[in-house]
């Protein structure tokens, strides 16, 4: 028995061990979640960063000119001021003016740069020179000052990892804003799109997308895109919606966090609604 | 044994470097090239299958901690395309699978196989279609990847050939 079971490991020790490790794979693949998975991989972030940073410094062409970053950041908040304008234009068109609405125009930015980009179809992740040390925490947006980039997944001390638009395990509640219906915003791996959106609603191509007074994620009116197709299906009763986004997000370089922590008042009252 | 993987290991960070942080500005469409796939497929062909495969899990499991992406995505793409690497190596053909042009055709194969197995993995989107997954995500990098792979073809000294 012995001699058999040698002989198989001898002759097939190859497969055995690319089972092995492709089990360990996935066993860590499902583990993604767990506190020490997440503690792993902050503290390899963090340190391995530091050369990302390094590196980007010197193959960044143009030094950072303070006039320059002044102006970004007025216009970031120029760009979040005009949305919430255009909202109220359609609100009161509507006779709405007695709804409340939050004032989103004064919440702090802080700048932050990328140094490093995983680039791949589904896993859009950046990595920025902003940590715990700035203020920044898990689930805070990210903007630049076209729009909406993505939302802070992982926190170190000086470095954090942004989920943007382009990965699949972002879903956004979004809103369009000319007609105020409400639909999901996700990355299916090759376009953005919002799924399931009632025909009798008259969208347009062109409709600009936003950030939903529902998302519990991220402040209301934050500009995404625009409508760039619709796809009926189901018998024509739905549409599918492709987003264009306002951001180039492979080119994007400079980005604002949105200093907002999430209420835990809010999340509460959702958990115990869920439950 | 440890320090038989510490060489690859140390060409690994200054390319883990460059995937990150210059390989992002010479992608194409959100298409680029695997260079540290480049180093595994390398020393999998001068050393062997199963030190091919190891490495590649090792590999992949610091990539996939460092870049902030799927913990276990990358280790089990590199894992598996090192593992079909392997199949090319021979103890009599290690300069003709390094130093001609047949190391190019291995890295297209094997990099379209680790790119697609990635996008496979870390894609939890259920709609796309599996011929767009193949085009843009496995044949299109590993095209690029073995381009990527022209300069050890042309450098690598060759021996006895």
């Amino acid at each position: 028995m012995r001699k058999f079971l040698r002989r198989i490991v001898s002759d097939y020790k190859e497969y055995i061990l690319l089972i092995f490790l492709s089990v360990i794979s996935f066993t860590i693949l499902a583990q993604n979640e767990k506190p020490a998975a997440k503690h792993l991989k902050t503290f390899a972030l963090g340190n391995f960063a530091v050369i990302n940073e390094i590196t980007n410094s010197i193959v960044s062409i143009f030094k950072s000119d303070e006039s320059r970053d002044e102006l970004r950041n007025e216009n970031a908040h120029l760009m979040l001021e005009l949305n919430r304008l255009r909202k109220y234009r359609a609100e009161n068109e509507e006779l709405r003016s007695m709804i409340a609405f939050k004032d989103t125009s004064n919440y702090p930015l802080i700048p932050a740069k990328i140094i490093s980009k995983l680039v791949t179809k589904s896993q859009g992740n950046f990595i920025v020179n902003r940590g715990s040390n700035n203020e920044i925490r898990k689930g805070m947006p990210v903007i630049n000052s076209k729009g909406l980039v993505g939302l802070i997944m992982d926190v170190t001390e000086n470095y954090s990892v942004v989920q943007n638009l382009y990965n699949s395990n972002l879903s956004i509640a979004v809103t369009l804003q000319r007609i105020n219906v409400n639909g999901i915003l996700n990355y299916d791996g090759k376009n953005l799109i919002i799924k399931d959106i009632p025909t009798t609603y008259d969208v347009q191509i062109g409709d600009i997308i936003e950030t939903s007074d529902f998302s519990s994620i991220f402040p209301p009116s934050i500009p995404i895109g625009i409508v760039s197709k619709k796809e009926s299906n189901v018998l024509g009763l739905l549409h599918n919606l492709k987003v264009e986004p306002f951001v180039n997000i492979f080119a994007a370089n400079n980005l604002f966090i949105l200093k907002i922590i999430p209420s835990k008042q809010i999340n509460k009252l959702e958990m115990n609604l869920i439950k | 044994m440890i320090i038989h993987y510490l060489k690859p290991i140390l060409f690994f960070i200054p390319l883990a470097v460059i995937q990150l942080v210059i390989v992002p500005l010479i992608s194409i469409s959100n298409i680029a090239p695997n260079i540290v796939f480049i180093l595994i497929a390398y020393f999998t062909l001068k050393h062997g299958q199963v030190y091919g495969t190891i490495l590649g899990f090792i590999l992949g499991f610091l990539l996939d901690i460092i870049s902030g992406g799927l913990t276990g995505a990358f280790m089990f793409s590199f894992t598996v395309s090192a593992f079909i690497v392997g199949y090319f190596y021979g103890e009599n053909k290690i300069d003709i699978n390094i130093s001609t042009y047949f190391l190019l055709f291995i890295l297209f194969v094997c990099g379209s196989i680790n790119s697609f197995l990635y996008a496979v993995i870390s894609n939890s989107n259920s709609n796309v279609s599996l011929f767009f997954m193949m085009l843009e995500e496995g044949i299109l990098p590993g095209l690029y990847t073995a381009l990527f792979g022209l300069p050890i073809v042309i450098f690598h000294p060759k021996e006895g050939i």
